[in-house]
């Protein structure tokens, strides 16, 4: 038995990061064994909308998202499927403040190359009818984004990666971390222990008890997240390839949905989730909003300002799951200095889905290579480590969840040289 | 006009529903509850029924103990201008929830009840039936479509040969099928204002209704889950282990 269950690298948990890195991996004859707790994309994945912006506040990070796109088109023509859907995407003003931010990014966008511009508030009207717009004063138009479709891609990474002979096991919790003198030698799981001499854990929201079994303090938190799905209404017809908005004002994405529109919210105080009190058996997919959730109801009114036609009397579904926060919204990839060999892929504070492909690469040379081609000071995982502030839970989830209140919500200075977060 | 929407708390039946392991019970700790997704249906009709007349005040109901609180709130965030709470921390059977219906009925004379036709914990499908017997009002089981138009009612009920439409004079029962409307999400001023809103308790005691159980619950046991599948190589062996004693295509005698 020991025999089968050795690998080169045990990865924890089969969402898209997970399964990126497995393919890539893979890829370049490395055994993997992945070990998923629930079912394959069940977790964050599984509740994603998926919009892809490419532009981000710096260069290194938008670099990592446009070879992601190069990544997944790729991915499509192996797998035989359709992920990305290109739709474009718009940011909207509706303030002086939101409209410096437009300018800032525009500005940044173009010099780096990027193809973007600012759209007149009457363009805008033309591209999204069903949209209010006599309140905007400027917006900005990048026609490259759009949304990767999360089932779609992990499917994708999972068909490649069996090709390539990865394993994936489901319905098969990690219970232990096997450390031997400051060295990862595998994990165990009720039934069996599995050796290798490297461990990742991408747990996504789960991944901070991961860390606490080898006891590594990883500063994530779950933080939970709300969006609506609109059913086709022949009143207010929505273009698949309608472009997403951005409207941060009102801290609201959206993108097309078979024939109606998903319109997803930031909110202010979010939900927190301590994923160790929850039962062994929770079920992302199960998880379900309340009629009178204030969450919900703050989504259909912000949803209502930006398209009338919509309100708590539209026929729509409500999904509701949980995202991995961190800090400071970005990241967590690479080891930490007292664990050689146990790896962390985890907190893509809700962008995890657009991620993943040059995050699977950027993980894979990490591991096999020790280092990365791309820059990634921005999301090593030890930039926290051992910081006063980042290891009590409670300090965590609290910097975490202001995080992720502010996300959408705090205007962004113009600051293109210093290269803030600017985008989504 | 007053309608009134009897609601159920039940547990989400969505998770994972396990029986205790001695069959006394089924374990509920980890699982939420919600107003029984019919009862839903039912206050989301009242509520638009309202919305359209204009004339109208929707009374929640609901029967149980401390934790219908919650549900009976919700209702109120979704449009209900009243609660009653019916106090009772004793288990019921749906013969006594439709008495103690009928007692609450006679208090707020209501033109019209429209609850679900089943609750989604133990499927019973009996409470409104009972209730419209009790107090000798025609009844519109399984509605996918109501109208009010003066004192009458037309209903559409979805039957196992199609739908069927109905008209009775009220007052009346009406139970809610799955297809009669999409209930809403509460807008922030619905739950801003349902705070303020009445919600009475009445202990049961002061009802007069004595309880008189009919159903005793023998034992609750889980649902047996399916057997994984196996893979066959060819036709031929589905075949064979299709026609084994025991399988779909197995023939007789």
């Amino acid at each position: 038995m020991t025999q089968m269950n050795t690998a080169d690298v045990i990865i924890i948990g089969a969402g898209v990061a997970g399964l990126s890195t497995a393919m890539q991996l893979a890829g370049r004859g490395a055994k993997v064994i992945v070990l998923e707790r629930d079912r394959v994309g069940n977790g964050s994945t599984g509740r994603a909308a998926g919009l892809l912006g490419q532009l981000r506040g710096k260069a290194e990070q938008t670099r990592m998202l446009v070879d992601g796109l190069a990544i997944v088109k790729e991915l499509e023509k192996l797998a035989d499927v359709e992920i990305f859907v290109q739709t474009g995407s718009l940011r909207i003003a509706e303030t002086p403040e939101r409209a410096e931010e437009i300018s800032a990014l525009v500005e940044m966008g173009k010099s780096i190359g990027f193809d973007i511009d600012h759209m007149s508030i009457d363009d805008v009207a033309r591209h999204l009818p069903y949209m209010r717009t006599d309140d905007l004063v400027d917006a900005c138009y990048c026609p490259t984004d759009g949304h990767l479709q999360p089932a779609e891609l992990a499917a994708a990474y999972l068909k490649v990666g069996k090709q390539r002979g990865v394993r994936c096991e489901t319905n098969t919790p990690v219970t232990g971390i096997i450390v031997e003198a400051g060295q990862v030698r595998g994990v165990r799981t009720a039934a069996a222990e599995y050796f290798a001499p490297v461990v990742m854990n991408a747990g996504g929201p789960w991944s901070y008890l991961n860390a606490e079994l080898a006891e590594t303090v990883l500063p994530t938190a779950a933080i939970g997240h709300y969006y609506l799905t609109t059913r086709p209404d022949p009143a207010n017809p929505v273009d698949r390839l309608s472009p997403a908005v951005r409207d941060r004002e009102l801290r609201i994405y959206t993108r097309p949905e078979s024939g109606g529109l998903i319109v997803g919210i930031y909110d202010a105080e979010p939900d927190r989730y301590d994923m160790g009190k929850l039962p062994a058996d929770f079920d992302m997919s199960r998880m379900k909003a309340a009629r009178d959730s204030l969450q919900v109801a703050q989504l259909i009114e912000a949803t209502h300002h930006r398209f009338p036609w919509i309100n708590e009397r539209t026929p729509m579904t409500i999904t509701t799951g949980i995202m991995t926060f961190t800090p400071d919204a970005r990241p967590f990839c690479g080891e930490m200095p007292n664990i050689q060999g146990l790896f962390h892929c985890s907190g893509f504070s809700g962008h995890g889905i657009v991620q993943s492909p040059v995050i699977g690469l950027i993980m894979s040379q990490l591991i096999l290579d020790g280092h990365s081609t791309y820059d990634v000071s921005s999301i090593e995982a030890d930039r926290y480590f051992d910081m006063p502030g980042y290891i009590d839970r409670r300090d965590i989830e609290d910097r975490c969840a202001a995080m992720a209140g502010n996300y959408y919500g705090k205007v962004e200075r113009p600051t293109v040289a210093a290269g803030g977060q600017a985008a989504k | 006009m007053k309608i009134l929407v009897p609601t159920k708390r039940v547990p989400d039946t969505d998770q994972k529903i396990v029986a205790s392991d001695d069959g006394s019970r089924v374990n509920v700790e980890h699982i939420p509850f919600i107003i029984n997704p019919f009862d839903a249906i039912a206050l989301e009709e009242a509520v638009r029924i309202g919305e359209q007349r204009g004339d109208v005040e929707v009374v929640a109901v609901g029967i149980g103990g401390e934790g219908y609180e919650q549900p009976l709130r919700t209702a109120l965030a979704m449009g209900a201008q009243r609660a009653v709470h019916v106090r009772c921390d004793e288990s019921l059977d749906p013969w006594n929830v439709a008495r103690l219906l009928q007692a609450v009925v006679l208090r707020e004379t209501p033109q019209l009840v429209i609850m679900g036709k089943q609750a989604v914990d133990d499927d019973a499908n009996q409470t409104g039936q009972f209730l419209a017997a009790l107090l000798g009002w025609p009844q519109a089981t399984f509605a996918s479509r109501v109208v009010v138009e003066g004192d009458r009612l037309t209903v559409d009920r979805e039957t196992d040969h199609g739908i069927e439409t109905v008209r009775l004079p009220l007052p009346a029962v009406v139970t809610a099928d799955l297809r009669l409307n999409e209930p809403r999400y509460a807008s922030m001023a619905g739950i801003m204002k349902a705070r303020k809103k009445p919600l009475d308790v009445i202990a049961v005691g002061d009802l007069p209704v004595a309880i008189e159980p009919r159903l005793r619950v023998i034992s609750y046991r889980s649902a047996e889950s399916r057997k994984r599948g196996e893979r066959v190589k060819s036709v031929d062996e589905l075949l064979d282990r299709l026609t084994q004693p025991g399988a779909a295509l197995h023939k007789r005698g």
